[in-house]
């Protein structure tokens, strides 16, 4: 009864801060004068209106996708199956792109490829293109392509990683043993990782589909700065709505597609045996291809973007003015990113173990409902969020008006990716655990406290610090709902983007780096000094 | 009074039966091992007697009270007082050994005191006192099987639940927890539901054994009585070596063989077919035998040959102190007492 009412509240709440917004904000969009009218649908549907920020916003989510998997499933290869000299650094370095707001990677790439750019004028000079052609490409849609990749390979990356680490080294063992690496890799090592790698495209796609950062940025016409435009540009919410519709009707689509494919191919043929790790391949030549490949990625992904932020800043008053322009921001971003990823993770925990430990065929929906929200463009939730809480009465001001409203902001856009993280953890506690303490006759609250919760210590640490560093880089959100006084750095480097030189920019952009990276920097060095549990072996 | 009784349990999964109806009873201090293959539907029993599976239909009474009567819990799982020992033991990795065995007691709010003597009490029991300070991983895998006994049994539950707790472990600490469960269980008197899939622990341990099969019970009886004369063509075939062959039956009284006819009580089943059943050690190899075959493969285990033989293509197992080379002819005879019909 605990956990029923528990589990209930939990999901209510869940329904509350991320459907609500958005099925309110569709309701409103098809309900006018009193009457049900679809225009604003009639113009995108029936009009040519909008078909070019549709097929953009198609061709940026396809490019990157494709150009992701290039890189990142690669790179995961190499990360699992070699003996890359200096794998473990390779393997945090390639962690940076994603964690670091993909805006900042495009201000650092904007920098270098732009009509004055150091990376520009170099290859005008050296080669046959203009300086236009290269300012032109990074503006494009291509360009938008070319930062989302490099901000989302490491999703393909991890997951073919851990798609390869988690076969059972028997079933490619039993086919070492009569042929050779490359067959038994083409016959049995890729099929068995293709339902993963597919799912970690799927992610990239929606993800860039979804995607107002860089866009916005690069002044590329999507689906995501079209609504944002109808919306605090025209005020025309209804019509903004409106056009959020084929993208998350798209979205809808996907992930129904992946679930219909990924039935009854489980993963549970990855499952571990209790004594193995994973089979290497020990061939030199592909360990110098590795190297180079590692390497290149490191230089293009990580060091040029970063090195080219902190060579435009130029002078350390440049600091100083970022720190004194964003001041606020900083000390906002810390806060709402504290609560924030506080609130993540514990309502996270109840929505993972919901998902995870709902009997009965409801699970897998469950699980895929809740996933569901989270491709729902930053914007869409923002204006979803307005309009539900954008009236009169006293509760709604006291939130619309606090720094409550950004941390709904955060819910809505983050909850179902720190729920699938903790019930990612959970999975791998056996059920028997609860129950052991379940026919004692124990409370189901006392359970939580006194084994499931401290179980789960590391996986709610990495979900915290997950958590704060996607609350530390939301733009999309924010930038709509934000109260006045309420800026976050990232609205704040966006504003001083419109007015102040480029050395600024760059220092603020240093700072987000810093602030996002610092908590898993201070994890990372702490963790192992703190004292790890004693793994239970059977 | 039955410590407890299980009536027309049924219990479905995504609306198959995998649970068909199945009822047992069990008295006080007696341990009952439900044994069949996997995926009979043991273990579902025992997590319905738990509580942790609600049932679709059936009754289960604890001691007398009705504890669940269709999907109702009437005893909610606090108050079934029930200790169990899971298949993978489910020790808390994070809990010490005196942790791990203190949390039921504190969930049933016994004082400080009494929580002491009580897991001093039970890890004497066990022999494992020198452990109370250590974590279940620095443990071997016999001493995680005593622990989880001894959270299992120290709030003195009315009934323990054990499923599979042996699988897993090597052959030779399998026979030392073996007694271990014996000795505990027979100094406690506490009534026990063993599952298990393994015929040894199931004959060594229980008072009686109720063979499962496809979610039903195919019989309930004391271990002799389900090896001399097991009720069903499973029961017969699942517990211990075997020889079961079709065989035709012509009129009352005899029974169509490979070795020609056989004078045998067919009851009622004229001119049907039937299944002749006996064991290996109920056939004896000797020249006067009636019945012959060729070995066409031999075995030496534990002191004994044991052969495989062939009659006109019809495969069964002998055995004999005797050696006798593979191509062999043999005849042997059936101790007809020893013969079953199914």
């Amino acid at each position: 009864m605990q956990k029923k009412l528990t589990l209930g509240f939990f999901f209510t709440l869940f329904l509350f801060t991320t459907f609500l917004p958005i099925a309110w904000m569709f309701g409103n969009s098809i309900y006018e004068e009193g009457k049900f009218s679809f225009a604003y649908y009639k113009d995108i549907f029936l009009t040519q209106k909008y078909g070019k920020v549709i097929s953009n916003s198609l061709i940026l989510a396809s490019v990157t996708t494709i150009v992701s998997s290039f890189i990142g499933v690669p790179a995961g290869l190499f990360l699992a199956k070699t003996r890359l000299p200096l794998k473990k650094y390779f393997k945090i370095c390639f962690f940076i792109p994603l964690v670091v707001p993909s805006y900042i990677i495009g201000i650092a790439w904007v920098n270098l490829l732009g009509k004055t750019g150091f990376l520009n004028n170099v290859l005008s000079q050296y080669t046959f293109l203009s300086p236009e052609s290269v300012s032109n490409f990074i503006y494009s849609i291509y360009g938008a392509s070319f930062i989302l990749s490099i901000n989302l390979f490491p999703v393909v990356m991890l997951i073919t990683e851990y798609a390869l680490k988690n076969i059972n080294p028997r079933l490619e063992e039993s086919g070492l043993v009569v042929g050779s690496v490359f067959q038994v890799f083409r016959q049995i090592t890729l099929p068995l990782i293709a339902p993963a790698i597919l799912s970690g495209m799927m992610i990239v796609f929606v993800l860039s589909l979804s995607e107002f950062g860089v866009p916005s940025l690069l002044q590329v016409n999507v689906l995501t700065t079209q609504i944002f435009t109808q919306f605090s540009a025209f005020y025309n919410e209804k019509a903004a709505t409106a056009i959020a519709f084929p993208l998350i009707a798209i979205t809808l689509v996907l992930i129904i597609l992946e679930q219909i494919y990924l039935r009854g191919k489980s993963f549970e043929i990855l499952g571990r045996t209790s004594s193995n790790s994973t089979i290497q391949y020990n061939i030199t030549w592909l360990k110098v291809v590795g190297i180079i490949f590692c390497s290149l990625v490191l230089i293009i992904c990580v060091i040029i973007p970063l090195s080219t932020l902190i060579f435009n800043t130029k002078t350390t008053s440049a600091y100083r003015d970022a720190v004194l322009l964003a001041r606020n921001g900083i000390t906002n971003s810390i806060l709402f990113g504290s609560i924030g990823a506080t609130l993540l993770t514990f309502i996270g925990f109840f929505l993972g173990y919901l998902s995870e430990n709902i009997r009965s065929r409801l699970k897998n929906s469950t699980a895929a409902f809740i996933w569901i929200f989270f491709a729902v463009p930053a914007t869409v939730s923002g204006i979803g969020l307005i309009k539900l809480w954008n009236r009169p009465e006293g509760a709604c001001q006291f939130i619309y008006s606090s720094l409550w409203i950004v941390i709904l902001g955060y819910g809505a856009r983050f909850l179902p990716l720190s729920s699938r993280i903790i019930a990612n953890y959970l999975k791998q506690i056996p059920h028997a655990m609860e129950e052991a303490g379940t026919v004692t006759g124990a409370s189901w609250f006392r359970i939580l406290g006194k084994i499931l919760l401290p179980l789960q210590g590391y996986g709610l640490i990495a979900t915290w610090l997950i958590s704060f560093m996607f609350c530390i880089g939301e733009l999309g959100t924010t930038i709509l709902v934000y109260p006045p006084g309420h800026e976050t750095l990232p609205i704040a480097l966006f504003t001083v983007m419109a007015n102040s030189p480029t050395e600024v920019v760059s220092a603020l952009s240093i700072v987000i780096v810093v602030m996002t990276l610092l908590p898993v920097g201070i994890f990372l060095a702490v963790s192992r000094y703190l004292v790890k549990l004693p793994q239970l072996t059977f | 009074m039955n410590a407890l009784e299980v009536k027309q349990l049924i219990k479905c999964f995504n609306k198959k039966e995998v649970v068909r109806g199945i009822s047992f009873s069990v008295e006080e201090g007696e341990l009952i091992a439900l044994l069949g293959p996997s995926g009979c539907g043991k273990t579902t029993t025992l997590r319905t007697i738990a509580g942790l599976e609600t049932p679709d239909d059936g009754e289960i009474w604890i001691e007398g009270e009705l504890a669940s009567h269709g999907r109702k819990a009437l005893i909610s799982q606090k108050h079934r007082h029930i200790g169990m020992v899971f298949q993978d033991l489910a020790l808390w990795p994070h809990m010490t050994v005196y942790e791990n065995i203190e949390f039921g007691l504190k969930a049933n709010g016994l004082i400080l005191a009494e929580r002491r003597k009580k897991i001093e009490a039970v890890l004497h029991k066990v022999n494992m006192q020198k452990y109370a300070k250590e974590y279940p991983g620095k443990l071997s895998g016999g001493q995680q099987q005593l622990i989880a006994i001894a959270r299992a049994i120290v709030t003195e539950p009315r009934l323990l639940l054990m499923d599979e707790p042996l699988s897993g472990i090597d052959v030779k600490l399998r026979e030392d927890i073996r007694q271990e469960i014996k000795r505990i269980q027979q100094e406690t008197q506490i009534t026990t539901v063993y599952v298990t899939h393994d015929q040894e622990d199931a004959f060594l341990l229980a008072n009686k054994i109720a063979v499962m099969n496809a979610g039903m019970i195919e019989q309930t009886g004391s271990p002799e009585e389900i090896y001399s004369s097991p009720a069903s063509l499973f029961v017969a075939g699942f517990v211990g070596e075997a020889n079961i062959m079709q065989v035709k039956t012509a009129g009352k009284d005899r029974v169509l063989t490979p070795w020609g006819e056989l004078v045998y009580n067919t009851k009622g089943r004229e001119g049907k077919n039937a299944y002749l059943f006996f064991r290996p050690h109920h056939a004896i190899i000797d020249n006067s035998g009636h019945c012959y075959g060729t070995i066409i493969h031999r075995d030496f285990i534990a002191g004994m040959y044991k052969y495989r033989v062939s009659t006109s293509g019809i495969e069964f197992k002998l055995q004999d102190q005797t050696k006798r080379d593979t191509g062999e002819p043999v005849k042997f005879s059936i101790r007809k007492m020893e013969i079953l019909f199914f």
